[in-house]
């Protein structure tokens, strides 16, 4: 009996450890109103700390695209304390590294630093939200690097231009029709006076989220975050009102050349809602149903037995406003992109007609129960997720809840929403062609 | 009264402390955080697989690792077979079917995949009973189906074809070609030519003699118990065979004698993947192997190294500019500063990295640099120990390397007492001024002629060019553009002209020619005859003896290999029709379909190159009009074979004009035919042709 009940308790604890990994987390704001997020684990002296700014490639006004990514490199150049590039040197000579990326909804800066390093993490974001240098020379050499950025990623790269052809063909007014690292010419075109305009409008402590996670002690960092970022001056409210897109109601082809391919791509795109929205999980759900994993719909369809494509994989790019619900798929041999689209189509058809199986169901929401487990695995990538649900999702506790979202989606639910928004009249197809000039 | 104190006292202290902070200084470090590096636990099987688990029970999941750590393996002219291996792995096993397998990994929401001598598997751990199993099953048991091997290679096909005009794919095979030579297995470039070479019979071989425990490493980290890691890993890995790889030895890859550019045109590229690279011996156990870590990482380890400072953040060159240092137990391994480069500024960019180098050589690093370089391997060691991956890759490292047993606990003291002689010393060794390559890839209509006005030192640097197989190529020529009005036929025309007129040409009824060759010290004898009347006669002869000899006769004939004797198929009659006339550009006039394909330096000479059929091109030369150069394709056992014959030293005979040096290639290989007697109307008989 004694033994018994020890296994009995053995389980339960094993049954238990999934919800055990629960994120704790502390919140508030300051009076400049820069909201602050904690979270404590001391189990590796590491800390992370991280900025994210509501700003990314759809705040900009037409003719100046691509400025928060033009910003995400401009921050680093210097602020009045730290000497013009000297940046990189202060992080990895304290033993951290840093980074930053932009979307076109927000932009995030963090330094990962062994964790008697905290304070020198929060002078520099402190320091580059309270005043960096912002110079002609900074905005030259950063256009330069910039433009090589963009060679780099897209124009040099195979299928780099991809994402800009999908933005370009889903969007007619909304932003994300531009791509997010904006058009070189209207880099050239921003003067001094408009890059510290924009500063002053996006880059204040009430348009971000500070986050502080690892082997921290919670007092101690409060009181920190408030002599470090107490003095940074709030701003004015930022007010966004950008045009809503009408819905695609016929399917609209298009056609893109990439100068650095041999092996066209096919595209299927659909437009959908912003990533808050409960039908964005959905969505999520499905992509995972048609192509992750070698028993997913699509790949076991196309590449495994008609062995038509290379590769195929269907993917929710989540933004703010509207997503973009993207199946790609690269043909094998002679095969055209014509089959491959209505092979495409044939899948997506049944998850609009059928419910998906009882089995396939539960096969999805274990891969959930496994990425969520694996979500939180390091510090780092938790400091980014609070980040992100609070500022994009307006929930920081999403971090431990997104789960249940996911867990209550039903497979009826799964088939009203693939009938709302993957219907062949609201799909746009892209042929993506090897071209001697890439152009679209 | 005691309350307005405590209160006028908590705001002098906040005062205070507010005042305390001058962010004008930068803030100094906290007492150095404690370290804790734990060791995993280990066993080892009777087949030699070496097992090594790590307990970490901060999230419910595991994660699990095989190593075979088998010295490099060159695949030669079947390069792709290790990675048609490692694609067929996984696909089920003897025991369960592939969709089977591939539904249940799945349903699991747990990842299973292979590598050609290697796998990786990850779940929930209260799945891991099931992976292991899986794993080593598919593993020990693997099922290798034709249909799957077919799949594959279709597959790998494609993608090598998808990558044909991307730079950087470009670049990364021909600096490895390069720098290691391709019959290393560093440096061999697995192509479409080659993967066709594999059979599924290969792959199984190459699987029996390589996927073996004799080097395994088996590493698993997650939340389980040692104690139950050991049995589960014991019952599913016990049945893997013991045995021991084969092992080779290959030719030692050196570096080039004096620094030089080596340029590979790529006509799409919008920027230019810049690398000066060299070999290094360097090995982790090594003495200096710290120092040269540290030199190459204020090199160009990140954004605060040299080269990123001055490409980058002072010039505005590059997105990033970098340096890396291999190190290998078993081979050479390569030094690389890089970067990608807009066109406009590859020859600057080249004289900048060259620049750095030899700064770091010459001059000794300063304090401040050698200060910041340790304390940022400091962090980097604090840091990682947040993974409890990384003990596991640590103790991997001490076994496989060799390295001391407390490598990784003295490694912080060890950094710590580097001195900049050192590190200078480290940087002579290991980063060369005078033997490096300079690989450029990029678009040389826009950046060649710069580039070859790059000097260093004073000195020119020399440019070599290569294609994007590393094979040694003439230099590209961009300045020439077809005049106006020219055509085809116009050419054509032009030839004729030159060699003699249509209506000389049109007086030769037959030729008969004679012309020697020499191949290793043997002579090789070439006899060929032509009439207007679809009659062809050629023989090759190896000391007298006929190697190998084609006739036709209208509309049949034959040929001899080494003695063997075929009459020529429908196909093959038409083929030799078609070069059988005695100037077969008469019938391209009358025929018409040529297309001018454009002008290209054909031994320094410029040509027009006009394509007369899919499978054959000719080069006439833009001054002279003469025939310079014939490019045939044909299909032989299923591969695309180019033979070039370069023709020159046109002598006139009766009154036309003929080409008296032939030079013929295939492949690697080239034969100089001298033209020894030429005979117009005269030395040809019908019976030549029975």
């Amino acid at each position: 009996m004694k033994k018994f009940s020890l296994t009995a308790l053995a389980s339960i604890a094993m049954a238990l450890s999934v919800q055990a990994q629960e994120v704790t987390f502390e919140e508030y704001d300051l009076d400049n109103g820069l909201h602050v997020i904690l979270h404590q684990d001391n189990s590796a002296p590491v800390v992370t700390t991280s900025v994210m700014y509501h700003v990314g490639g759809k705040d900009r006004t037409e003719g100046r695209t691509g400025f928060a990514h033009f910003f995400e490199h401009l921050l680093f150049e210097g602020t009045k304390n730290i000497e013009r590039g000297k940046w990189f040197q202060i992080v990895s000579s304290n033993g951290g590294k840093n980074n930053a990326n932009t979307s076109q909804d927000r932009t995030y800066y963090y330094e990962v630093f062994p964790s008697n390093n905290l304070e020198l993490g929060l002078w520099l974001e402190s320091e580059r939200m309270l005043h960096p240098v912002i110079d002609q020379t900074g905005i030259d050499t950063q256009k330069e690097v910039v433009k090589e950025e963009k060679r780099l990623r897209y124009d040099n790269s195979p299928y780099g231009s991809f994402l800009m052809v999908l933005g370009k063909n889903l969007f007619e007014k909304h932003p994300y029709k531009d791509p997010n690292i904006g058009y070189m010419e209207d880099l050239d075109a921003g003067t001094l006076e408009d890059v510290v305009a924009y500063n002053e409008k996006y880059y204040v402590p009430n348009n971000a989220v500070l986050v502080v996670a690892g082997d921290i002690e919670i007092n101690e960092t409060k009181k920190m975050i408030k002599d470090y970022f107490g003095p940074i001056p709030k701003g004015a409210a930022v007010v966004r009102n950008y045009p809503l897109e009408d819905p695609i109601t016929e399917q609209k082809v298009a056609t893109a050349y990439d100068a650095n391919i041999q092996i066209p791509a096919t595209g299927t795109a659909y437009r959908i809602p912003g990533f808050k929205e409960r039908d964005a999980y959905v969505l999520d759900m499905i992509s995972t149903y048609l192509s992750d994993g070698k028993s997913s719909k699509l790949y076991k369809k196309l590449v495994d037995e008609e062995k038509k494509a290379l590769q195929v994989g269907a993917f929710n790019i989540p933004q703010e406003d509207y997503g973009m619900y993207l199946v790609f798929a690269l043909p094998v041999g002679e095969t055209s992109l014509e089959s491959l689209q209505s092979g495409i189509e044939e899948e997506v058809a049944k998850v609009r007609n059928e419910l998906i199986s009882e089995n396939d169901y539960q096969k999805l929401q274990n891969k959930f129960e496994n990425n969520f487990v694996n979500s939180n695995s390091s510090v780092e990538g938790i400091a980014s997720s609070l980040a992100t649900n609070y500022l994009l999702y307006g929930d920081t506790s999403l971090i431990n809840k997104e789960i249940d979202i996911y867990r209550s989606i039903t497979r009826e639910e799964i088939k009203e929403v693939a009938n709302k928004y993957l219907k062949p009249n609201q799909s746009v197809l892209i042929n993506y062609l090897p071209g001697e000039k890439t152009e679209f | 009264m005691k309350n307005i104190i405590t209160l006028l006292a908590l705001v002098f202290f906040t005062a205070t402390m507010t005042a305390q902070i001058d962010r004008s200084k930068q803030p100094q470090a906290g007492p150095a955080p404690k370290i804790n590096l734990s060791e995993p636990n280990t066993f080892q099987l009777k087949n030699g697989l070496k097992v090594m688990v790590v307990e970490n029970h901060k999230l419910p999941r595991v994660r699990i690792q095989l190593d075979i750590d088998n010295p490099p393996i060159a695949e030669g002219n079947k390069a792709g077979v290790s990675s048609l291996l490692s694609s067929l792995l996984g696909n089920g096993t003897k025991n369960i079917s592939k969709d089977a397998y591939n539904e249940e990994v799945d349903f699991m929401g747990a990842r299973i995949s292979f590598g050609s001598q290697s796998a990786f598997a990850s779940s929930l751990s209260k799945y891991f009973p099931r992976i292991i199993e899986l794993m080593a099953d598919a593993a020990i048991n693997p099922n290798f189906t034709q249909e799957e091997f077919d799949k594959e290679k279709a597959k790998i096909i494609t993608g090598l074809k998808s990558a044909e005009k991307d730079a950087s794919t470009i670049a990364a095979n021909v600096q490895a070609a390069l720098a290691y030579g391709k019959g290393h297995p560093y440096g061999e470039m697995t192509t479409e030519e080659t993967v066709n070479n594999v059979t599924l019979a290969d792959v199984e071989e190459f699987y029996r003699s390589y996927f073996v425990p004799a080097n395994a490493y088996l590493i698993v980290v997650g939340d389980i118990e040692f104690k139950e890691a050991k049995k589960l890993i014991t019952e599913a890995f016990t049945p893997w065979t013991k045995a021991v790889p084969p092992s080779f030895s290959y030719s030692e890859p050196k570096d080039v004698q004096y620094t030089q550019i080596n340029f590979v045109d790529v006509p799409n590229a919008v920027q230019s993947q810049v690398v000066v690279e060299n070999l290094v011996d360097l090995k982790k156990k090594d003495e200096d192997y710290l120092a040269a870590l540290i030199a190459n990482q204020i090199l160009g380890g990140g954004g605060e190294g040299r080269l990123f400072l001055n490409l980058r953040e002072d010039k505005g060159y590059t997105y990033g500019s970098y340096s890396s240092l291999g190190s290998n137990k078993n081979s050479k391994s390569r030094f690389i500063a890089e970067a990608q480069v807009r066109n406009q500024v590859t020859d600057s960019s080249v004289v900048e990295i060259l620049k750095e180098i030899e700064r770091i050589r010459k001059e000794p690093i300063t304090k401040e640099e050698l200060d910041n370089t340790k304390a940022k391997y400091a962090g980097r060691f604090v840091m990682a120990l947040e993974n409890p991956e990384t003990v596991a890759a640590y103790a991997l490292n001490v076994e496989k390397e060799g390295l001391p047993k407390d490598f990784y606990e003295t490694y912080l003291e060890r950094i710590n007492a580097i001195t900049i002689e050192e590190v200078q010393a480290a940087a002579n060794k290991y980063f060369s001024i005078d033997n490096a390559r300079i690989v450029v890839v990029g678009k040389g209509s826009d950046v060649l002629e710069n580039l070859e006005k790059v000097s260093f030192n004073g000195k020119t640097v020399p440019v070599r060019y290569f294609d994007k197989n590393a094979n040694k190529v003439e230099k590209p020529n961009y300045e020439v553009t077809i005049p106006e009005g020219v055509d085809a036929n116009a050419i054509i025309e032009k030839y004729v002209a030159a060699i003699g007129g249509k209506q000389a040409l049109e007086n030769v009824a037959s030729y008969a020619l004679v012309a020697e060759a020499e191949m290793q010290g043997m002579k090789l004898e070439l006899e060929m005859k032509k009439t207007a009347n679809n009659q062809f006669m050629q023989d090759v002869k190896v000391m007298g003896n006929s190697m190998s000899k084609q006739v036709l006769d209208g509309n049949k004939g034959y040929m001899t290999m080494q003695g063997q004797r075929k009459d020529l198929t429908e196909d093959e009659v038409n083929k030799i029709k078609e070069e059988s006339a005695p100037f077969p550009e008469l019938n391209y006039l009358a025929a018409g379909g040529l297309t001018l394909e454009g002008v290209e330096v054909v031994n320094g000479k410029k040509a027009y190159k006009i394509k007369v059929t899919d499978n054959k091109t000719v080069y006439y030369d833009l001054e002279t009009g003469l025939k310079i150069q014939e490019v045939n394709v044909q299909e032989m056992q299923g591969q695309q074979i180019s033979q070039t014959l370069i023709l020159d030293d046109y002598k006139e005979v009766s009154g036309v004009k003929f080409p008296f040096k032939m030079s013929q290639s295939m492949g690697p290989q080239k034969f100089d035919f001298i033209v020894k007697e030429i005979k117009v109307n005269e030395g040809v008989t019908p019976a030549d042709f029975e």
